[in-house]
């Protein structure tokens, strides 16, 4: 019980400063209408439809507009030195980086609400008839990319190269989340049944896992001194 | 450098500078023509010993990695960092053989044949591994993400080859590649595996040397931080 | 005098694969490439010369840097 208190207050101060500021909710949000704005000009409608490339188009937005607001997870704290309070306090170090992951997670999945909200109004797409199924697909990519993302930050925010060494460190090793969650994705907006997106959800569950528990595990070397 | 570690590598290397010399006089005089490819084929010989190098060693970057976060032996990372080195070299001469290769067999320079894109990803990862360990002012600290990305990468490594295999599976290739030909002569076979052991050792051989050179680099840093005997002053009493 | 060496190099690898270039705008029929033996040997003695370059490359720059270390040492 201990543990979940210590979580809960590093993703209640996260979110705090986030509702405060608004700054990442913002940058990510904008992006994703601006993006849509874009991908309206840069697709060529009568070549192809919107429809049939919706999911890649959906995860791509996903991904790129993450990467602006996972970049920032740890800047607070970096620059103001903050960090050194936290690891003064008694929180173990595993509990920072899920109480990190949950809030980033959170807002995450408020941009990518946005994201399919956009999407919809822009291109008149239909999401297919599951959407629990649709839901859990994208939530499960997400928490992954999520968990990778955050402890890479850590790793990138603390070299001098910064906010632009994190593509490089993550996307290849998002290659699993871009394929079963955009395949899973499209199979779901066509409508077609759950039961044959049942091995992608497992993927990216088994994803997920392996990224939280690394990530869990790995995080204390990345920010003991 | 240690006698031990000189005298090692210096073994491995002429046993796979010999090998070497064997793997050519098969490839270019002994191994049968491939039926459909033809000469260009051979390249496979390099391709396929070099791409079992690239991962043997990131293996190696990983494990010695995740011993060293854990017992903060300097040693281990000094093997993890002199594996990353000769391991993205071949991952290199893997990318840069594919297309040649490619291009003749197949009529492309780039298919997103599963093993090949999986080789293009470890390029990345052991970019990033190098990037991070340049990039931080505390090099201590770069050695500790450098072992980070190493585990992570080889944590995820096995998922994006399940991915990319199923991927292709759904989206199958115009054309069929099999790298062997369709025809596996026991000759090639022959030849494919001493061209495995030949690159495998030439890596060892160099690795142990790049080892070496490491050792000896912390040792004259640390001779340099060592305080040095004052002379002492003028005048003193004898 | 290595730069020259290795830009010549470079430049006759281009100048060797370039009608390659001319292939890719048209079809990537393969028997029909596949019977150009001539491209087959050129690539592959490109990709044997690849290879050993970057393999010696290696060894000369460990020795040199081996070299410079145990320069440094003596003193």
């Amino acid at each position: 019980m201990d543990y979940l208190r210590q979580v809960n207050a590093i993703i209640w101060k996260d979110l705090v400063v986030e509702l405060r500021t608004r700054e990442r909710v913002a940058a990510m949000g904008g992006f994703t209408v601006l993006v849509g704005i874009l991908f309206n000009y840069a697709i060529d409608p009568t070549v192809v439809e919107p429809q049939a490339i919706a999911a890649g188009l959906i995860w791509m937005t996903i991904i790129f507009g993450g990467m602006l607001g996972l970049g920032r997870t740890f800047s607070l704290e970096e620059e103001e030195g903050a960090f050194q309070g936290i690891l003064l306090s008694p929180i173990p170090r595993d509990a920072i980086f899920v109480g990190k992951v949950a809030a980033n997670f959170i807002i995450l999945t408020v941009v990518t609400a946005l994201v399919f909200a956009v999407f919809a109004l822009f291109f008149g797409l239909t999401f297919g008839g599951h959407p629990v199924a649709l839901a859990g697909v994208v939530l499960l990519g997400i928490l992954g990319f999520v968990a990778l993302g955050t402890l890479f930050s850590a790793v990138s925010t603390r070299t001098s190269m910064g906010d632009t060494l994190l593509p490089i460190l993550v996307f290849p090793l998002l290659i699993p989340v871009i394929i079963y969650g955009v395949t899973a994705t499209a199979t779901l907006f066509e409508g077609r049944p759950v039961a044959e997106v049942d091995g992608n959800i497992r993927m990216l569950g088994a994803f997920s896992a392996v990224a939280l528990f690394a990530g869990a595990g790995l995080f204390r070397f990345v920010v003991e001194e | 450098m240690s006698a031990k570690i000189r005298w090692t590598g210096a073994v491995l290397g002429v046993l796979g500078l010999a090998m070497i010399l064997v793997l050519h006089w098969m490839v270019f005089f002994w191994v049968p023509t491939e039926r459909t490819m033809g000469v260009v084929q051979r390249i496979f010989y390099i391709h396929v010993p070099s791409a079992w190098v690239a991962f043997m060693a990131f293996g190696i970057v990983a494990v010695c990695s995740a011993i060293y976060l854990w017992l903060k032996d300097e040693r281990l990372d000094m093997a993890a960092q002199s594996a990353a080195e000769g391991g993205i070299l071949f991952t290199s001469i893997v990318l840069l053989t594919g297309p040649l290769w490619g291009r003749v067999a197949w009529g492309t320079w780039w298919t997103w044949e599963p093993r090949l894109t999986l080789t293009l990803l470890l390029w990345f990862i052991y970019v990033g591994y190098f990037l991070v360990r340049a990039s931080t002012e505390n090099p201590q600290r770069g050695k500790r993400f450098a072992a980070v990305v190493g585990i992570v990468g080889a944590l995820d490594i096995p998922l994006i080859h399940l991915s990319v295999v199923w991927f292709r599976s759904l989206h199958p290739a115009p054309v069929v590649m099999k790298p062997e030909g369709p025809s596996l002569d026991p000759r090639m076979l022959a030849t494919l595996f001493v061209g495995l052991g030949a690159s495998t050792l030439i890596f060892l051989s160099f690795f142990l040397f790049r080892y070496g050179l490491e050792r000896m680099r912390q040792a004259s840093a640390h001779r340099e931080m060592a305080p040095r005997e004052t002379p002492a002053p003028e005048g003193a009493a004898q | 005098m290595r730069i020259r060496l290795l830009t010549g190099i470079v430049l006759a690898a281009f100048v060797i694969l370039l009608p390659d270039a001319g292939f890719a705008q048209g079809t990537a029929d393969p028997s029909a490439l596949a019977n150009q033996s001539l491209r087959g040997y050129t690539h592959m003695f490109i990709a044997y010369a690849i290879a050993w370059a970057v393999v010696v490359g290696w060894v000369i720059s460990i020795a040199r840097r081996l070299a410079r270390v145990e320069k440094a040492l003596k003193e």
